[in-house]
C-alpha cells in the first residue's frame, strides 16, 4: 500500500513529546498573535468592514497572483511568487497530514494512501523545489544584487545614530529558517526512502534523488538512525517557525492579507473627514492611540521592501522623509508604547531624542516623527501606489499634519499662504475680484456661469488664475475652446481655491470652508459638466466634494480634448514635428487614472513621442503638491523638478517637455532654468501644442 | 499681569482703493477691513509675554465691520478676554480711536498695553502714542523686544540707521510694537470656529468724548512728478546749483 508512516518507528514517548512541543509552539504563536490584536484594538475606529465579500475577493486575487509584488519588479515578483506558492502548498500538505493523522484516524479513516498519496508526494516535491528556488533567488538578491531599496541606511536623520542591525537579522533569520526547513524536509524524505526503499516513492522524485545520493556516499546503513535526528531537527525548526511568526517579519504573511482586505481604494485620493466631535477638540493625530486600528495594522504590514523609499520624491531630493522609515519609526514606537517591544528592531542613539515607550506627554508628530519630516511630503501618492501591501502612508501623514496645523507648527511662508487663502480665496494674496482678470486680454467675452446657463463650467484654479505663466495657459485654453465653439463659462470671482492642497497641508477647517463656499457657488450656477485645467482641483472636486454635498460630473480638459479630436471636432491644421516627452501630473495620472488622454492628444498632433523611464502611474512628482509649493525648497540637494528634467534629457534629442498642469508649468520652467538646461528643452502645456496645431502655418 | 491689546481694523490693501465722490475719503463700497498687521505682532508679543510671566491677555477693538472676526481670531490664538467698544462712530479719526481705547482701557486695570507701532490709516499720530497721552502713562514706540521685571518693563526700541535703545519703563505703560519676537501665529479655521462658539465678546459703550484731530481736505492718488533733474559737475558746483534751486523755490537759507 502506497503511504507513509508519520512517526516512523517512533516510541510513544517521543510521539507524545512532539505533541507537547507542538502545543507549546502554537501557544507561543497565539500569545504573540493576541498581543498584536490587542495593540490594534487600542487604535481609534475606522470603517473598513463595508463590502467585506468584495474586499476579501480582491485581497485574495492580489495575494494569489502576487500582482502587487510583481509590479515593476519581476525578479522580486517571481521569487516571492515561488516562495508564496511553495509555502502555501507545503502548508496545505502538512495540514492534510495533520487532519489524516490526528483527526480522521480516530474515526478509522485513512485517506493519505494509494494514488492520492502518490500525487500528494509529487506535489510536495515539486513545490518544495520551487520554494527553494524562490528562497535562493532572494538570498542572491539580498546578498549579491543588493538593490538600493534594501539599504536601511537613514537619510532622513542626518547625524543621528539609528542601529537597524536588528532589521537585517530579522530578514536573514526569516529567509534562512525557511530555507533550512525546506532543505531538512528533503533530507528527511531522502533518509526515509534510503532506509526503506518503497518502490512507489519514485513519486517523490527529489526525495528519491536525495536517497540515491545518500546511498552513493555510503550513508544507507545509518539512514535509519540519522532519520530520527533529522526528523527532530526539522520538527523543531518548523514548530519554532510557527512560534516565531508573530514576533517577526514572518507576521507579514497574516497581517498583509488583512491589510489588503481592509485597504481603502480611495486612500489619499479622498482624505478622511474630521468628525464634528473631533473638530471641537482639534483635528489630527497627536497620541499613538489616535491612529485607527487600520493605520496601526499598516505599520505591522510593512515588510521593509523599500519600494516607497526609492519612489519618494522627498527622499530622492535629499529631503528629511522616507515613507518606509516613517512607517518603521511609527511601528517601533507603537510596539514599545502600546504593544510588545520589537524583538528584532531598531534602536536610537541619544541624539535622536527618541521617546522610547513613553505615552504620557508624547505627541507623535513632533516627538516620534519630526515636523520637518511631515512637511517634506508632497502627497504625490507614489508610496501608496507602489506599496505591495496596501499601506496608506499619505493619510497618516496628513492626520499628523492636522495636529501640527492645530498647534500652529509650520513655516512662515505656508502660514502666509493659508492666511491668504482664508482671506482672499487664493494663495497669492490678491483680491478675489482679480481672479478672472486674465480674461481681459482675450478678444471675446467668457460667459459668467452664475448668470447664464453653460454646457461646461470651467473651474480654473489658483495657479491658472493668478500666476502670470498660468494665465497665459488659461488664455490658450479659452482661445481653443472658443475656436471650437464650446459653450463654456466661469464662476469668475465666485471661484475660490478648491482646497485640494489646503486639505493635504492639514488645514481641515479651512478646507471645509473652501469646499462649502465653492459648492454653494456651484449650486447657484447652471451647467452640465465641470471641466478643469487643474489636476489638483480636479481631484478634490471629483473625489472629496461629494462628501460635502457637491456631486458633479467633472473632467480634466485633456479627457475632453482627446475625445473631441477623435470625433473630428478639432480642426488640426498641421502635424507637429517635435520630439517630446510627457510628464504625468500626480493628481491626474496616479490619483485619477488620467494617463491615456494626454497621450492620445499627443499622438493625434503627430508628436514624436517618447516616454520617460518613470511614466503614467509611476510618474515622478514635480515637488509642488501637498502644499510644498508654499514651502521653502532651498534645503534640498536637488529639487524633484530638476531630477525630472534630468530624466527627460536622457531621451536623446528630446525638445519639448509636455505638461498638463499649471503648477507643473511653473515648476518645470523654473527647473529648466535652475538646472542650467535653458535652450536644451522647452516646457509646454499640452494646450499650447493643441493651439499650435490649430494654426495652418507657423 | 494683565496685558491689553487694542486692535485696529484697517482697509485691506489687497483691494484696489478708490477715492469716493466727496474727494476726502476712500470709497467704502469695495473696501474690506482686516486686522492691522502690526496689531497682530502686538497680540503675538502679548501672548509670548503671558507664556513667560503668566497673566491674562485682553483683545479690544472698536465696533466695526470684521471686528467680531478679528476678536474671535485673537481668541483662537489664545487671547483670554474679548472686548468690543461700541458707539465710537462710523469712521473715527486717529484721535477719536485712541480716546475710545484709552477710556475703555482705563477701566480694565491693565499693567501693559501693547498695540501696533503704526497702521496704514494712521493719520495724525499713532495709536500707541495717543493712548499713552490720553491715559497719561509712559509710552515707547517702535518696540522690538519686551521683558517684564517686577513693576517695570525692559524695552528695546529700534532707531533709524540700525541703532537700538534700551528703556526701563514703569508699568502700566503703552508700547507700540514694531515686531513680535516670533512671527505672529496662525489661527487655524477650526480654532476660530471653536472660538466663535465658545468665546464671548463683551461690549463696552464708548464715552464719546472724541477730541478734534485733523480733517481731510482732499484725498487723491499720488500725482506724477516732473521727473528728476540731474545735477552734474564737481561737488562745489553741485552745491552752488542746489543752493540756487532752493532759493528760487522759496527756501529761506
Amino acid at each position: 500500500m502506497e503511504t507513509r508512516e508519520i512517526f516512523r518507528a517512533f516510541p510513544f514517548l517521543m510521539q507524545a513529546a512532539f505533541y507537547v512541543v507542538a502545543m507549546l509552539a502554537i501557544a507561543v504563536f497565539l500569545y504573540g498573535f493576541w498581543q498584536r490584536i490587542a495593540k490594534y484594538r487600542k487604535g481609534s475606529a475606522a470603517q473598513r468592514f463595508d463590502k467585506l465579500g468584495a474586499r476579501i475577493l480582491r485581497a485574495s486575487r492580489l495575494m494569489t497572483t502576487n500582482a502587487t509584488v510583481w509590479k515593476r519588479d519581476s525578479y522580486a515578483g517571481l521569487a516571492h511568487l515561488l516562495i508564496f506558492w511553495g509555502f502555501v502548498v507545503l502548508f496545505i500538505g502538512t495540514t492534510i497530514i495533520a487532519i489524516d493523522h490526528d483527526v480522521l484516524r480516530f474515526f478509522g479513516v485513512h485517506t493519505l494512501k494509494g494514488t492520492f498519496y502518490l500525487w500528494f508526494s509529487l506535489s510536495m516535491d515539486v513545490f518544495g523545489v520551487l520554494f527553494i528556488v524562490g528562497l535562493v533567488m532572494m538570498v542572491v538578491r539580498r546578498g549579491g544584487l543588493r538593490p538600493a531599496q534594501l539599504d536601511y541606511a537613514r537619510s532622513d536623520r542626518p547625524g543621528q545614530v539609528v542601529d537597524r542591525s536588528g532589521f537585517t537579522r530579522d530578514d536573514q533569520i526569516f529567509l534562512w529558517l525557511l530555507f533550512l526547513v525546506a532543505v531538512t524536509g528533503f533530507l528527511l524524505e531522502g533518509l526515509r526512502i534510503s532506509a526503506d526503499r518503497p518502490s512507489f516513492e519514485v513519486w517523490s522524485p527529489v526525495g528519491w534523488a536525495v536517497a540515491n545520493l545518500l546511498d552513493a556516499v555510503g550513508l544507507r546503513s545509518s539512514a535509519h538512525s540519522l532519520h530520527a535526528y533529522t526528523w527532530w531537527i526539522h520538527a523543531v525548526m518548523v514548530l519554532g517557525f510557527i512560534g516565531y511568526i508573530p514576533y517577526s517579519k514572518a507576521m507579514h504573511m497574516l497581517v498583509d492579507f488583512a491589510n489588503l482586505v481592509f485597504q481603502d481604494d480611495m486612500a489619499a485620493k479622498r482624505l478622511p473627514r474630521v468628525s464634528e466631535e473631533k473638530m471641537k477638540v482639534g483635528a489630527g493625530y497627536a497620541a499613538i492611540t489616535d491612529f485607527s486600528w487600520k493605520e496601526l495594522l499598516d505599520l505591522d504590514a510593512c515588510t521593509k521592501c523599500g519600494r516607497c523609499h526609492v519612489a519618494c520624491p522627498a527622499n530622492a531630493s535629499g529631503g528629511p522623509l522616507s515613507p518606509r522609515d516613517l512607517i518603521l519609526d511609527l511601528r517601533t514606537y507603537a510596539d514599545a508604547s502600546i504593544g510588545r517591544p520589537e524583538w528584532l528592531g531598531q534602536s536610537f542613539g541619544d541624539g535622536a531624542n527618541w521617546p522610547g515607550d513613553k505615552v504620557a506627554g508624547i505627541s507623535v508628530p513632533g516627538d516620534v516623527i519630526r515636523p520637518e519630516t511631515l512637511w517634506a511630503c508632497t502627497t504625490c501618492m507614489a508610496c501608496v501606489e507602489t506599496c505591495p501591501v496596501g499601506i496608506e502612508h499619505v493619510t497618516s501623514i496628513v492626520q499628523m499634519r492636522r495636529h501640527l496645523v492645530e498647534e500652529g507648527e509650520m513655516e512662515d511662508s505656508l502660514q502666509d499662504a493659508l492666511a491668504n487663502i482664508g482671506d482672499y480665496g487664493n494663495s497669492f494674496g490678491q483680491s478675489e475680484r482679480a481672479r478672472a482678470r486674465w480674461t481681459r486680454e482675450l478678444d471675446f467675452q467668457i460667459k459668467d456661469a452664475r448668470k447664464e446657463e453653460v454646457e461646461f463650467l470651467w473651474f480654473v484654479g489658483d495657479y491658472a488664475s493668478y500666476d502670470p505663466r498660468g494665465q497665459e495657459l488659461s488664455r490658450s485654453v479659452a482661445r481653443v475652446l472658443h475656436a471650437l465653439s464650446v459653450d463654456f463659462g466661469l464662476l469668475y470671482e465666485g471661484e475660490k481655491n478648491a482646497g485640494n492642497d489646503v486639505r493635504r497641508v492639514g488645514e481641515e477647517g479651512l478646507y471645509e470652508m473652501l469646499a462649502e463656499d465653492n459648492i454653494a457657488t456651484l449650486e447657484k450656477a447652471r451647467f452640465r459638466e465641470i471641466i478643469t485645467t487643474d489636476p489638483h482641483s480636479y481631484n478634490t472636486i471629483r473625489n472629496e466634494y461629494p462628501e460635502f454635498g457637491g456631486q458633479y460630473s467633472i473632467r480634466h480638459y485633456t479627457a475632453l480634448l482627446a475625445d473631441w479630436i477623435e470625433e473630428g471636432r478639432v480642426p488640426i491644421a498641421r502635424k507637429l514635428n517635435v520630439k517630446a516627452t510627457y510628464h504625468d501630473p500626480c493628481y491626474l495620472g496616479r490619483y485619477n487614472d488620467g494617463v491615456a488622454p494626454p497621450r492620445r492628444i499627443l499622438e493625434a498632433l503627430g508628436v514624436d513621442f517618447h516616454e520617460m523611464a518613470r511614466c503614467g502611474k509611476n510618474s515622478f512628482c514635480c515637488g509642488a503638491g501637498g502644499g510644498r509649493i508654499w514651502m521653502d525648497d532651498s534645503g534640498l540637494e536637488e529639487r524633484p523638478s530638476e531630477i525630472r528634467i534630468r530624466e527627460a534629457l536622457e531621451i536623446e534629442g528630446v525638445e519639448v517637455f509636455v505638461v498638463a498642469c499649471p503648477k507643473d508649468y511653473a515648476m518645470y520652467t523654473d527647473a529648466v532654468k535652475t538646472s542650467g538646461n535653458e535652450g536644451r528643452i522647452v516646457v509646454k502645456d499640452i494646450i499650447q501644442l493643441v493651439e499650435e496645431a490649430l494654426q495652418p502655418t507657423v | 499681569m494683565h496685558i491689553v491689546v487694542p486692535i485696529k481694523l484697517v482697509p485691506d490693501l489687497a483691494e484696489e482703493l478708490e477715492v469716493d465722490a466727496s474727494g476726502t475719503a476712500l470709497d467704502t463700497e469695495w473696501l474690506r477691513y482686516r486686522t492691522n498687521e502690526f496689531d497682530d505682532h502686538a497680540l503675538e508679543e502679548a501672548l509670548q509675554l503671558r507664556e513667560v510671566s503668566g497673566g491674562t491677555v485682553t483683545a479690544i477693538a472698536l465696533d466695526a465691520e470684521e471686528a467680531d472676526k478679528s476678536l474671535y481670531t485673537a481668541a483662537a490664538k489664545g487671547a483670554d478676554r474679548l472686548i468690543k467698544i461700541t458707539g465710537a462712530g462710523e469712521k473715527p479719526s486717529s484721535h477719536a480711536t485712541a480716546r475710545a481705547f484709552a477710556d475703555a482701557i482705563a477701566g480694565l486695570d491693565a499693567d501693559l498695553v501693547l498695540t501696533g507701532v503704526q497702521a496704514v490709516d494712521d493719520r495724525d499720530g499713532q495709536n500707541a502714542v495717543l493712548i499713552g497721552r490720553y491715559m497719561d502713562i509712559p509710552h515707547v514706540s517702535v518696540v522690538t523686544g519686551v521683558s517684564i521685571q517686577g513693576d517695570t518693563a525692559l524695552v528695546h526700541k529700534e532707531y533709524a540707521g540700525g541703532a537700538m535703545g534700551e528703556f526701563e519703563v514703569t508699568l502700566p505703560a503703552v508700547l507700540g510694537i514694531q515686531a513680535a519676537r516670533e512671527t505672529p501665529r496662525y489661527a487655524p479655521v477650526g480654532k476660530v470656529r471653536r472660538a466663535m462658539r465658545s468665546a464671548t465678546i463683551e461690549e463696552l459703550a464708548s464715552s464719546g468724548t472724541a477730541e478734534a484731530g485733523s480733517s481731510v481736505t482732499r484725498m487723491f492718488r499720488p500725482e506724477k512728478g516732473q521727473g528728476a533733474k540731474m545735477l552734474t559737475g564737481s561737488a562745489d558746483a553741485i552745491a552752488d546749483q542746489l543752493i540756487t534751486i532752493m532759493r528760487d523755490n522759496g527756501v529761506n537759507l
